[in-house]
């Protein structure tokens, strides 16, 4: 309660006072950069969708803003509309071009997103400027404020609109950030692959993720419209594109708040700048900053030396130079940037990020209760075992170039069994694993689930399908909680349509989920660590983690890959009693693993591979003895008639 | 106490330091970007005249002498900018004028906001059409908006009547792609039009802010024939064009904007761009005592060897006698005062371009030129030779001679004769 | 239309693309041993070609100041390191980008203030005259160019195949963790593609300063183009940054010629985005094989 009453009263007080600003101020260059601070802070929402959340370099960001804004231009002078249609329409244009161009765009990271989407950004620009016709090209488009409702809009009244629009934008985004599919980009930021792999589909997530956030930017462009009333394309170009994005990061990635922060500091810190006074004042008082965290940083030796000193030395370096500098107009840019390199460098969390931890503390501001967790039986209702062929294989190739990486696998595992899969190093398990999976096409043969082919090459589809995994290399969703990363997984909760989740009227199914996350962490001894990052959780649990998170799809298959891998030997003893335990609930497990002890104790059928060919399988112990798994690894035949276990190689 | 805390911590620029001793004046424009040289340069010669002005005391207004404080804003050329230090500069409250602007996109932006506030400003050396008529399309009655430069539509007659001139009937129109160069093409083509269609545009080229590669777009006008190029842009991609087409063998002459005559040109084009014409309000040649004073006290002054755009240094070093004019007329720091002293000027101003003689009647919206500083006669054809400009027709060197020493005519409009 | 205009057009832009190719290949050398790339480096380019053009006016002949300039620009490339990679390679984060965004502000501002807003000429031996060629019109200035951006990315090759530096650098590239594993050290290795970059970056700035002119926004269009090359090529591509940077130099100029000279950029930016829709790690990358 205290909590909610701290977040939801800060938020309240803050915009009660922006709103009442134009009651007691009447100046309007105050009342202008507040203007443009709000409409920012919509833009910054949207960027941060996709360069918080999706984690990409979004550079696309500033074409929407000016496509909505000349959207709602031509909307206000060729049809003669008013507002509220414009704006409507400059946000159309922004989810609807988004979300074409995420589509080329779908498959690129880092570099390769960031320049797809600065030559969006390019060509639009240049479609602005020479549709002269349509759009004015570089003279630009004039245009005026349509009343609404047969009023004129005034400065305040206008204020008031995009501070209205802020509010409803921020709640809005707080109620999906919050849910499930805010988790889902936040889950493909940090593994791709996993996300899918769980069933969230990447595709649509991100094409969702790229279209809301671009229709925010549409929608902000339309306001800028409205506010500036005159429009060139140049003004839609990389600089702007710079210092939208610096305003992200300096505010503090995914947060609201960050957003607003960021805004407020791209906003407003250029143009108070200007003042000699005020510059000196800030450069006094972030040199000051700047040394008390730095002597502290260094004492406690919490930052590195380099974090520490350098945001001194730039900020030392303001204050001396704004003694020798005549003019600190002209140096203006070079300011603006020594001030921005101590934040990054000092802060790499932004400044909400620090802001936020500070206040917490401040005000001890509890995390939010969690659920008691739902009880097992509900989410894994024990499952009937009959023995019959669950999985099968048949004939499976999957070559890369020359390597036959698998060659003409087939094998079959039956409903309720442990099936092993192992063999030497360079085998082909991991690549069985990645067909059936669907992260791989098979190159010939078929996989068949019941009796029906599996989906090949998605791992989304096989998911859905009822097969999940764990990988072999941790693919855990980092940024989120060991919680969070079940819940994103949880199979058959999510079921309110996107309207009501934006309205937070899908409350109850998140507490739902949550509980039915809790209990999956409850069955892997992760139960008291719920609410820790899955980065910071210790490597064992990491990879308990992962097998609640496959477990939260309620799988009938669920295939291991290496799971003891690394393990430490009581990891080892508790990771054969958590797989003993699924197996309890009718759980059907494919087991990879080179720990001799573990198979043989859990496995019902093992399946030896070598070249990517089964060279034989039985029963564990029948199979330690078989001549040519033992040649297999160890390279000659046995010479003796009782060899030794085949050695296990450490993955 | 909120709004003293708003006041105290968003607007103490606003309110300054110490009041009621000085004349506020503004000086705005990009000074840094690629439009600096034109910004600096203006915004550096007003400087000088203010400097002067304070070294002799100041202004006298009412009973007292008062110095000139410089309020400096960059626009960096963001129309965004502009639209925020208007809205600034708008609510300061006790500003006496503004000075300055070189994007015509700025005034766009920006001019609106004075204009309902009525601060009294001296657009300089902005010369896109459009930031005068769109007032005149607005229908406003009451105009605070002025301008001091030789504006597209003077430039472009000129432009087109010296193609004429010197027979030639193709010409190929080229322009950057930004405000100032396609609204200097559509007063180039409507100029051709209105002198009778004597050239045919054979080729329209367009170039981005950057460019330099122009091979294309000459290949183009050289292989439709084109006999002149008559060109509207900004320095560096002038040169680059200037020296493509010597590259490619291309002898045309380049006829274009007064922006030709910028230093970031000349330097650049080197020898390719001698015998380049372009209009000029300033030529940098000590031709009368005061040119030579302000020539020599900008070098000094600012450590430059030469100024990179004379034309705007000089503009601004103008303005800002004319405006100090207006002050003294006005007995006033008032700006609207000042904005019905500058509409009405009494005593001839002496400037470097010229001697100003009533340059500016009561704003009627039919006629953007009653607040046009600039007519077709204190403009003259510039030329580009061996690194410097000089006058393009010797006629015209005795006759700026005698309009900076004589005054200029006075501008007399119907209404505003009277009044 | 005339084949020898074509055969003009796509000389003259292709050879342009010879300088998107070269600081395209600075933003090789760094991605390949660090995984960023500075995306300040256009203002690289230009502080060095102002620090070159400061050596000139102080009097040293033009094949001296070289030798500065590059040396320069490596001093540059490497306070960009220090300042501004180093740190969130630690951290394994991506402040990288921000920071070299930040400090090529700042040397943005800085070249403004110290050495003016104005474009000013470079100096130098070559000749600006023509020389036809099969119907084609080529400056030397041009072919200086052609020949110092092939000069100094064989001779960067060479060095990473014959030298044991070279080798180290190109352990690195190969695989950071086992390269560190057998003594090499990652950070060194990392500045010195910083340095490289910086002085392949000055190097650029010299070469291209006599065509383009040399002022605080001279590499703001350049560094655009160079972005793409490096990506569409392959950011891994070596001399394939070389093809691609001819290529779109070509193309930009006939679509020019062809679509009317606005459009210029246009069909470039369409095949880029398909280019990398079809190969997401360049036309000349090595494809990569999703692992888990």
């Amino acid at each position: 309660m205290k909590r909610i009453l701290l977040l939801r009263g800060a938020e309240l007080i803050v915009f009660a006072l922006l709103a009442t600003i134009p009651l007691l101020v009447v100046n309007p260059y105050a009342l202008g950069l507040l203007t443009l601070l709000a409409i920012y802070g919509i833009l910054l929402i949207g960027l941060d969708v996709t360069v918080g959340y999706l984690g990409q370099v979004n550079l696309a960001h500033v074409a929407f803003l000016g496509l909505g804004a000349y959207t709602a231009g031509l909307v206000v002078t060729k049809l003669g509309l008013g507002m509220a249609p414009a704006l409507l329409a400059a946000m159309a244009v922004g989810l609807l071009l988004g979300g074409l161009l995420a589509l080329p765009a779908l498959r690129l990271e880092g570099p390769q997103f960031a320049l797809a989407t600065l030559s969006f950004a390019a060509l639009s620009t240049t479609a602005l400027n020479e549709l002269e016709a349509l759009t004015g090209g570089a003279q630009g488009l004039s245009l005026s404020r349509p009343p609404v409702f047969g009023h004129a809009l005034t400065p305040p009244l206008f204020y008031w609109l995009c501070m209205a629009l802020l509010a409803v934008v921020w709640m809005l985004m707080r109620n999906l950030l919050a849910s499930q599919w805010g988790r889902a980009f936040e889950a493909l930021r940090d593994s791709p692959i996993a996300t899918d792999a769980m069933g969230v589909g990447t595709y649509r997530h991100k094409v969702a993720a790229f279209a809301l956030g671009s229709g925010l930017g549409g929608l902000a462009g339309g306001l800028y419209a409205f506010n500036f009333q005159y429009l060139q394309p140049q003004s839609f170009v990389y600089d702007l594109m710079i210092i939208l994005l610096l305003g992200v990061v300096l505010g503090g990635r995914k947060s609201l708040w960050g957003a607003f922060v960021g805004a407020s500091v791209i906003v407003l810190l250029p143009n108070l700048l200007s003042n000699r006074l005020l510059f000196q004042v800030f450069s006094g008082l972030g040199f000051a900053m700047a040394l008390a965290a730095g002597l502290r940083g260094l004492v406690k030796k919490t930052t590195r030396p380099f974090q520490a000193l350098a945001p001194v030395v730039a900020m030392g370096l303001l204050v001396v130079g704004g003694f020798f500098v005549e003019n600190t107009e002209d140096w203006r840019k070079a300011i603006f940037a020594l001030m921005l390199f101590s934040v990054v460098v000092g802060l790499p969390e932004g400044l909400m990020g620090f802001l936020a931890i500070f206040l917490a503390k401040l005000f001890r501001v509890p995390h939010a209760p969690l659920p008691e967790p739902s009880d097992i039986e509900a989410i894994l209702p024990p499952r009937a075992v009959d023995g019959a062929p669950l999985l099968v294989l048949e004939d499976l190739k999957r070559h890369f170039g020359g390597v036959k990486a698998v060659d003409g696998l087939s094998m079959t595992i039956k409903s309720g069994s442990i099936h092993g899969l192992i063999g030497p190093n360079g085998s082909g398990k991991s690549t069985v694993v990645n067909v059936i999976s669907g992260l791989y096409p098979p190159s010939a043969g078929r996989v068949l689930l019941r009796g029906t082919p599996l989906p090949s090459g998605s791992l989304f589809r096989v998911s859905r399908s009822g097969v999940a995994r764990t990988f072999q290399n941790l693919q855990l969703f980092g940024e989120l909680t060991a919680l969070e990363n079940v819940m994103v997984a949880l199979r058959g909760v999510y079921r309110s349509p996107l309207p009501l989740v934006l309205l937070g009227l899908a409350r109850s199914e998140e507490r739902q989920a949550q509980a039915d996350a809790l209990c999956l962490l409850g069955r892997v001894g992760l139960k008291d660590q719920a609410l820790t990052r899955a980065r910071d959780l210790t490597y064992g649990a990491q990879r308990f983690l992962e097998v609640a998170r496959a477990l939260a799809r309620k799988p009938d298959l669920l295939i291991l890959d290496e799971p003891a891998a690394g393990l430490a030997h009581p990891d080892v003893v508790q990771l054969i009693e958590i797989i003993k335990r699924v197996h309890k609930r009718g759980i059907s497990i494919l087991l990879i693993e080179h720990h001799m002890d573990v198979v043989s104790e859990l496995c019902d059928v093992v399946t030896v591979l070598d070249g990517g060919k089964v060279i034989a399988e039985g029963p564990p112990d029948e199979v330690k003895r078989h001549p040519k798994v033992v040649e297999a690894y160890l390279g000659q035949p046995p010479q003796t008639d009782t060899p030794g276990e085949p050695s296990p190689q450490p993955a | 106490m909120f709004r003293n805390l708003c006041y105290g911590s968003l607007l103490f620029a606003a309110l300054g330091l110490h009041a009621g001793d000085t004349i506020k004046i503004a000086l705005t424009g990009p000074f840094s970007g690629g439009s600096a040289p034109m910004g600096t340069s203006a915004r550096d010669g007003s400087k000088l005249a203010i400097a002067e002005i304070n070294a002799a005391g100041g202004i006298q207004v009412g009973g007292r002498k008062m110095k000139i404080e410089i309020i400096e804003r960059d626009d960096e050329a963001k129309n965004e900018r502009g639209a925020l230090i208007a809205q600034e500069l708008s609510a300061m409250g006790d500003l006496t004028g503004v000075i300055g602007t070189v994007n015509t996109g700025v005034c766009m932006a920006g001019d609106k906001h004075l204009q309902e506030k009525g601060i009294t400003k001296i657009i300089c050396p902005a010369a896109g059409s459009a930031s005068m008529t769109q007032w005149a399309k607005a229908g406003v009655k009451d105009l605070s908006i002025f301008r001091f430069a030789a504006h597209d539509g003077i430039q472009a007659a000129m432009v087109v009547e010296e193609a004429i001139n010197r027979k030639f009937t193709k010409v190929a129109v080229v322009y950057d792609s930004t405000n100032y160069g396609v609204s200097g093409r559509d007063d180039m083509l409507d100029q051709i039009k209105k002198q009778g269609n004597k050239l045919t545009v054979v080729a329209q080229e367009k170039f981005n802010i950057g460019d330099k590669d122009m091979t294309a777009q000459l290949l183009r006008a050289k292989s439709l024939g084109a006999q002149a190029i008559l060109i509207w842009g900004i320095g560096p991609e002038l040169a680059a064009v200037s020296n493509g087409m010597a590259k490619i063998g291309m002898k045309a002459p380049l006829i274009g904007g007064w922006t030709l005559s910028m230093s970031n040109f000349i330097d650049n084009a080197g020898k390719n761009g001698n015998g380049t014409l372009m209009p000029q309000t300033f030529i940098e040649e000590p031709i009368t005592p005061k040119a030579k004073g302000f020539i020599e006290g900008f070098h000094k002054t600012f450590k430059v060897g030469r100024i990179p755009s004379p034309v705007a240094a000089a503009q601004g070093y103008d303005a800002v006698y004319l405006m100090a004019a207006a002050i003294k007329q006005a007995g006033s720091t008032d700006t609207r005062k000042v904005k019905e002293a500058l509409e009405d000027l009494k005593e001839p101003v002496v400037g470097v371009i010229a001697t100003w003689n009533h340059p500016y009647t009561k704003w009627d919206p039919a006629d953007v030129t009653t607040h046009e500083a600039f007519r077709r006669e204190q403009t003259v054809m510039g030329m580009v030779k061996d690194g410097r400009v000089v006058f393009g027709n010797d006629s015209d060197r005795e006759r700026l001679r005698k309009s900076a020493v004589s005054a200029t005519p006075a501008k007399v409009k119907g209404k505003a004769k009277s009044k | 239309m005339n084949p020898s205009i074509i055969g003009q057009m796509a000389v003259s832009g292709a050879l342009m693309g010879l300088v998107y190719a070269l600081i395209a290949y600075g933003f090789q050398l760094t991605y390949a041993t660090s995984k960023s790339i500075n995306f300040g480096q256009g203002e690289l380019v230009m502080v060095s070609a102002f620090f070159s053009l400061t050596l000139t006016n102080l009097g040293l002949p033009y094949w001296a100041m070289i030798p500065g300039g590059l040396l320069f620009g490596a001093m540059m490339g490497l306070v960009v390191e220090r300042a501004g990679v180093r740190l969130a390679l630690e951290q394994k984060g991506e402040g990288w980008i921000l920071l070299t965004i930040i400090i090529g502000l700042f040397f943005f501002s800085a070249a403004e203030n110290l050495w003016g807003r104005d474009d000013r000429p470079f100096p130098t031996p070559i000749s600006a005259d023509p020389i036809h060629v099969v119907g084609v019109d080529i400056t030397r200035l041009e072919l200086s160019v052609a020949v110092g951006v092939l000069a100094i990315m064989g001779a960067i090759e060479l060095f990473k195949r014959r030298t044991l530096l070279g080798k180290a650098f190109e352990a690195v590239s190969a695989d950071r963790d086992a390269a560190e594993l057998m003594g090499i050290s990652a950070t060194r290795t990392v500045m010195l593609s910083y340095g490289l970059s910086g002085a392949v970056a000055a190097l650029a700035g010299i070469l291209v300063s006599p065509i383009t002119t040399v002022g605080p926004t001279m590499a703001s269009a350049l560094i655009l183009k160079a972005f793409s090359v490096a990506v569409v090529a392959g950011l891994d591509s070596g001399f394939g940054v070389v093809l691609v940077g001819m290529f779109l130099g070509a193309l930009e100029s006939l679509a020019s010629f062809y679509l009317g000279s606005g459009w210029r950029e246009a069909p470039g930016l369409v095949l880029l985005i398909l280019a990398l829709a079809v190969r997401p790690t360049g036309v000349f990358g090595k494809a990569t094989i999703r692992k888990v």
